[in-house]
């Protein structure tokens, strides 16, 4: 465990100096390029045009440059581009004043530091839920499941009357092509009619879209089903513990452990079943985080919803404000290495319980 | 004495596993039941138990339904009453709960068991109990043994509680699936000793699947009493998937046993293949090899051309981690030993290994063909990629397998799948992919391991005629009648653990 | 006993094979239906797209699959060895890899490769596709691999492995041969249906964002246009947000079929993409009983 926590460490350590390297390049480079490149034109600069865009202008200045410099008429076709250029940087720059001259102040990191607390709020608040929906629709799965397993082994194999199965299948095939949609086109589509920017809708979004709920609540049943073949659960079926899947009377399960967060089934075979794919789990949050993360900034940044952490990344990366960009991607790099060292402390800290130390 | 017969078909769904009529259960008797592994022994028995997935599997049981065998009076009684205790121990134990836990769960729960685990345990410390009972149950501790005195202990808490309820005529049935595997001798008859005491307390139905023939002499022995309740049946093949039930008789298996053997043709010219020295240390043990049972007289393992050499020691000492560590699997401190004149010491680099023992000075038969062999291969793809000086025409092969298969070996079977094999066949394999490489020295680690007695003798016989030939073996197994009948005593060594 | 039926029934009875069916029937539909009530221009631009997002999904399964091959022999060899300081600065490195989120990473490889196009210096478009796979596949990497180092330790710890080296047999046959091919074949299969599922999300994602944000300096004209990129176009988000107005507006319902085809189209290709993908996965997954 000592060897993860310094990797983690080291991991923190590398790219926190690089990303400072980096911010300090570009820095530098930002006066440097600015100088460098538009050496050729400096005398130029002061030039008597008022109009560079008007093709006569252009004309007239090319023609006296030609009197001046004659014999090198490339080299003044390329000035004179490269005045164009200045120029219309000029004319940008002056038009996106109140972006571009964010720089690394106070003002700004608050200002970032803002929208990375309300980022990190919301990922918990979504990590959450879709734990907690991974585990009840999981299990809810499983045990459906192995209701319609005993019904069978009893009676044989029933059917439900095609029109019925019909409706099923077509309301669950609706339901997971929306789990399935990525969450811009969810959120388009109903953007006419909510308001697809409030907090609560980006909760629900990172929830159910991307395919990340139902995605992980098959890995979970997956545990569950891989744990339900194994050795221990035949023990226990020899010992008599209930093994009834209905979800109601003496010997069945009953809803509200279902529901329950803390999720106990005591006596029953599930309990054996659960407990260890909830332990196998435990090394896939890391993973289910990461992908959580991912679905987070495709809300946040294709929705373009301002005052965002990840928007404003994409917005700063526009605009080329490459400090501000490796400021932002410090914090979700911090956000991911937190989770990993997070979990990793967590699973170290079960197994060691379970190996009797 | 009613004996129950029933016929059992499981397949799944493209493919029939196994089919049998007149499967006996006798009640209130105790069966053994012998026959070499994956011929389907267990699945008979799980499916009779009631354990079986319907879904997954097609199973038929007296030409009824699954569905009518659950719902049947009789295998209703038998879940309520009765136990199975499965092979495999360690993952028959849920790892996230204690071993306490798991044995007062279900209709464990409320029956005494100190007495039994002081004696499975062979102690009267609670203390000792304690410490057994407060933990988890994870791969390598609780031991093997251990394990499985855990299950068998659950099954004892039920037939305490079988003995204890008031007689009711219900039939029992309670099955021990290869109980012994991981236990050696001492406690193996430990636990016969107390399930045969309970038994004449008030008999149940008893079913043991075993493949220790072994266990024949122990009941000859000191259960003789019992012998008229007892059966010994055998399960063998028919064709693919079909297999009947013989008896199997207890007399062929004891006669073997006294027959003299020949005395085996020393070599004249002695020439050690293999040398140890007796001392070492592995996993912060210190381990040495002794020429005595008391284990008083040091002595290296030494064993020369043509020898057959037997290691011994209580299960869980470390016989297989030896047999690693001359193979270079396994890194032991202070260790020293002499292969084909090379010596080797605990800081010769692997690659010594690599280049110049794995397959060219000696081979290393594991224990679990299972395990061992390419499940996923077919038969002929076992024997590529071997180093050998010339790769071996198809008739080369099939004269090599014929040396431990019956019959004419056809296409078919060099295209088989080594998956669809039955256990037997796989140790079979197993063992004629490490002869075929020819080295000087080979190790065997359980070489008669879910073979049935025919396969044995073959086996045995074939073994022999290996050393004849100027072979040397080093045989390691918990097998320990028949080897010490097999290999004469100066070719014993025990191995033991330095306090 | 059932009797044994030909292969391709039992493939298409599956569920594996009737989603690959589904998927094949709903873009062959989608397409007679577009050939007969879209536009030429809108129809041609859609197909191009999704042949480009399918192509570069298609390539990044390949690279990921080569470099987590290539990877894995490398931990498995440095691993080996006494001095253990390569194999920690690999595994170090991955993980490294492993803390970036995907789409974070693909993004800035994206407006790199961008960068690339408009300087001109990648000469031909084929280039400009390897490159963006080779940056989606260096994101999905890791999970192959985890799933290969996996396998291998699967058959380390059991006799296995042990058992093929004292007989002689190379680690690297017993590795691919053995144990990828003869053994892993279906868990690698599996996991690539799954990469490809992954690559096409994130394709589509990283193209919208590129092309909803950054419009003015990376846009569809240096990359190539996806499935992404379509949807991020005016009239695209026009059609989709029209699925909201019918919501409300149930009679607007038929002209959601003829009016905003470009948009619907599109959407519906990347939802029945990654849905057909993910059932096909799961399906393979119970076939083979993983």
């Amino acid at each position: 465990m000592r060897a993860r926590l310094i990797e983690h460490m080291l991991g923190i350590i590398l790219v926190t100096l690089l990303i400072i390297g980096a911010l300090l390049l570009f820095e530098h480079r930002a006066t440097a390029v600015h100088e460098r490149q538009y050496a050729g034109i400096k005398d130029l600069l002061d030039a008597p045009i008022s109009k560079i865009n008007d093709p006569f202008e252009r004309a007239l200045l090319a023609d006296c440059m030609d009197l001046y410099y004659p014999g090198r008429h490339d080299t003044n076709a390329v000035l004179i581009s490269e005045l164009i250029r200045f120029r219309e940087d000029a004319f940008n720059k002056s038009m996106q004043s109140s972006y571009r001259t964010k720089r690394l102040s106070i003002a700004t990191f608050r200002e970032i530091a803002g929208m990375y607390l309300k980022f990190l709020l919301m990922y918990l608040i979504v990590m959450a839920l879709t734990y907690y929906g991974v585990e009840t629709l999981g299990s809810l799965r499983f045990i459906f499941k192995q209701q319609r397993r005993q019904q069978h082994d009893l009676l044989g194999r029933p059917r439900a009357p095609l029109f019925i199965r019909a409706v099923q299948t077509a309301g669950k095939t609706i339901a997971y092509a929306v789990l399935f949609s990525p969450a811009y086109v969810i959120a388009y589509s109903i953007r006419t009619e909510f308001n697809t920017d409030s907090a609560f809708f980006m909760i629900l979004l990172g929830v159910i879209s991307n395919g990340l709920l139902i995605m992980y609540m098959n890995k979970f049943y997956a545990f569950l089903v891989a744990e339900s073949r194994k050795g221990y659960v035949e023990n226990a079926l020899v010992k008599n513990l209930r093994s009834d899947y209905t979800l109601s009377g003496p010997d069945g399960i009953s809803l509200r452990s279902v529901f329950n967060p803390a999720k106990r089934f005591s006596g029953h075979v599930f309990d054996h079943i659960f407990r260890n794919a909830r332990f196998q789990y435990l090394s896939t949050i890391k993973e289910q985080a990461s992908f959580l993360i991912t679905g987070l900034v495709i809300i946040e940044m294709a929705l373009n919803i301002h005052g965002h952490l990840t928007y404003e990344l994409l917005r700063q990366l526009l605009y080329k404000n490459y400090p501000l960009v490796v400021v932002i991607m410090l914090a979700i790099f911090y956000t991911v290495k937190l989770t990993e060292i997070t979990t990793d402390l967590l699973v170290h800290r079960e197994s060691r319980r379970y190996e009797n130390r | 004495m009613n004996r129950r017969g029933f016929d059992i078909s499981v397949a799944t769904a493209g493919r029939s596993i196994v089919r049998v009529s007149g499967y006996p259960v006798f009640d209130n008797c105790i069966t053994f039941l012998f026959g070499e592994s994956g011929i389907g022994k267990s699945v008979l028995s799980k499916a009779l138990y009631g354990f079986m997935n319907n879904t997954d599997l097609q199973i038929e049981i007296n030409n009824n339904s699954y569905g009518s065998h659950l719902n049947d009076p009789w295998t209703q009684a038998i879940k309520r009453n009765s136990f199975f205790v499965f092979q495999e121990p360690s993952s028959h134990l849920n790892p996230l709960m204690t071993i306490s836990d798991q044995l007062n769960e279900g209709s464990l729960a409320g029956i005494h068991e100190e007495d039994i685990l002081s004696w499975l345990w062979q102690t009267s410390s609670d203390a000792a109990i304690r410490k057994l009972l407060d933990v988890f149950p994870k791969p390598y501790r609780p031991s093997g043994g251990e394990k499985q005195r855990i299950l068998l202990a659950m099954a004892f808490k039920r037939i305490d509680a079988w003995i204890a309820s008031p007689p009711s005529g219900e039939p029992t049935y309670f099955v021990f699936d290869e109980p012994t595997g991981s236990l050696d001798n001492t406690f193996r008859n430990l636990f016969l000793e107390l399930l045969f005491n309970k038994y004449a307390v008030k008999p149940f139905t008893i079913v043991i699947i075993t493949h220790d023939y072994s266990i024949i002499s122990e009941i000859y022995n000191r259960h003789r009493q019992l012998i008229e309740r007892v059966h010994f049946k055998e399960l063998s093949r028919l064709d693919e998937d079909e297999v009947t039930v013989n008896d199997f008789s207890p007399g062929e298996y004891l006669d073997w046993l006294a027959a003299p053997r020949p005395h085996p043709s020393k070599h004249l010219v002695v020439e050690p293949v293999l040398e140890v020295q007796p001392r070492f240390s592995i996993f912060g043990r210190r381990l040495a090899i002794y020429a005595d049972s008391q284990r008083t007289r040091l002595q290296p393992l030494l064993i020369n051309k043509g020898d057959m050499v037997y290691l011994k020691a209580p299960s869980g000492i470390g016989k297989t981690t030896l047999a690693k560590i001359i193979m270079g699997i396994y890194r032991a401190e202070r260790f020293s030993m002499a292969l084909d004149g090379i010596s080797i010491t605990d800081r010769s680099p692997m690659s010594l290994w690599s280049s110049s023992i794995w397959g060219k000075r000696a081979g290393m038969v594991f224990q679990h063909a299972d395990e061992s062999l390419n499940l996923a291969s077919t038969v002929r793809e076992t024997f590529k990629g071997l180093p050998l000086k010339k790769h071996p025409s198809e008739s080369d092969l099939v004269n090599h397998l014929t040396e431990l298969f019956d019959g004419p070996i056809v296409d078919s079977f060099l295209r088989k799948k080594v998956a669809y094999l039955s256990g037997g066949q796989k140790q079979r394999l197993n063992l004629l992919r490490t002869l075929i490489l020819g080295t000087d020295l080979i190790i065997l680690d359980e070489p008669l391991n879910g073979l049935d007695f025919t396969s044995v003798k073959k086996v045995l016989d074939l073994l022999d005629e290996k050393r004849a030939q100027g072979g040397s073996l080093l045989m390691i197994s918990h097998n320990e009648e028949i080897f010490e009948h097999f290999i004469d005593e100066e070719n014993i060594y025990y191995l033991g653990v330095i306090e | 006993m059932k009797t044994a039926r030909p292969p391709l029934v039992k493939f298409v009875s599956g569920k594996d094979g009737r989603w690959l069916c589904i998927w094949i029937g709903a873009l062959f539909g989608l397409g007679i239906w577009d050939y007969l009530f879209l536009n030429r221009p809108a129809f041609e631009r859609i197909i191009n797209g999704f042949i480009n997002t399918l192509f570069i999904a298609l390539l990044s399964v390949g690279f990921t699959l080569a470099m987590a091959w290539i990877m894995t022999l490398a931990f498995h060899r440095l691993g080996s060895v006494k001095k253990r300081s390569g194999f920690y600065v690999l595994s170090f490195l991955l993980n490294l890899i492993r803390s970036i989120p995907q789409i974070v990473g693909i993004l800035f490889g994206y407006i790199g490769i961008a960068a690339l196009v408009t300087a001109g210096l990648l000469p031909g478009k084929a280039i400009t596709f390897i490159l963006m796979s080779i940056c989606m596949s260096g994101f999905i990497m890791p999970e192959v691999i985890d799933l290969l180092r996996e396998r291998i330790d699967h058959y380390t710890k059991l006799d296995f492995f042990n058992a093929l080296r004292v007989c002689g047999v190379s680690q690297w046959r017993i590795i691919n041969f053995d144990i990828f091919w003869k053994n892993s074949r279906i868990h690698i299969l599996n996991k690539l249906i799954s990469v490809f599922g992954s690559a096409m999300f994130l394709q589509c994602s990283v193209d919208f964002i590129i092309s909803v944000g950054l419009s003015s300096d990376v846009n569809a004209v240096t990359l190539p246009t996806t499935l992404g990129s379509l949807l991020a176009k005016m009239d695209s988000k026009q059609d989709i947000l029209a699925i909201g107005n019918t919501l409300t507006n149930p009679a607007y319902m038929p002209q959601l079929f003829f009016q905003h085809l470009q948009g619907l189209t599109v959407a519906f290709l990347i939802v029945i993409t990654l849905l057909a993908v993910y059932q096909i996965s799961c399906g393979y997954a119970e076939r083979h009983r993983l």
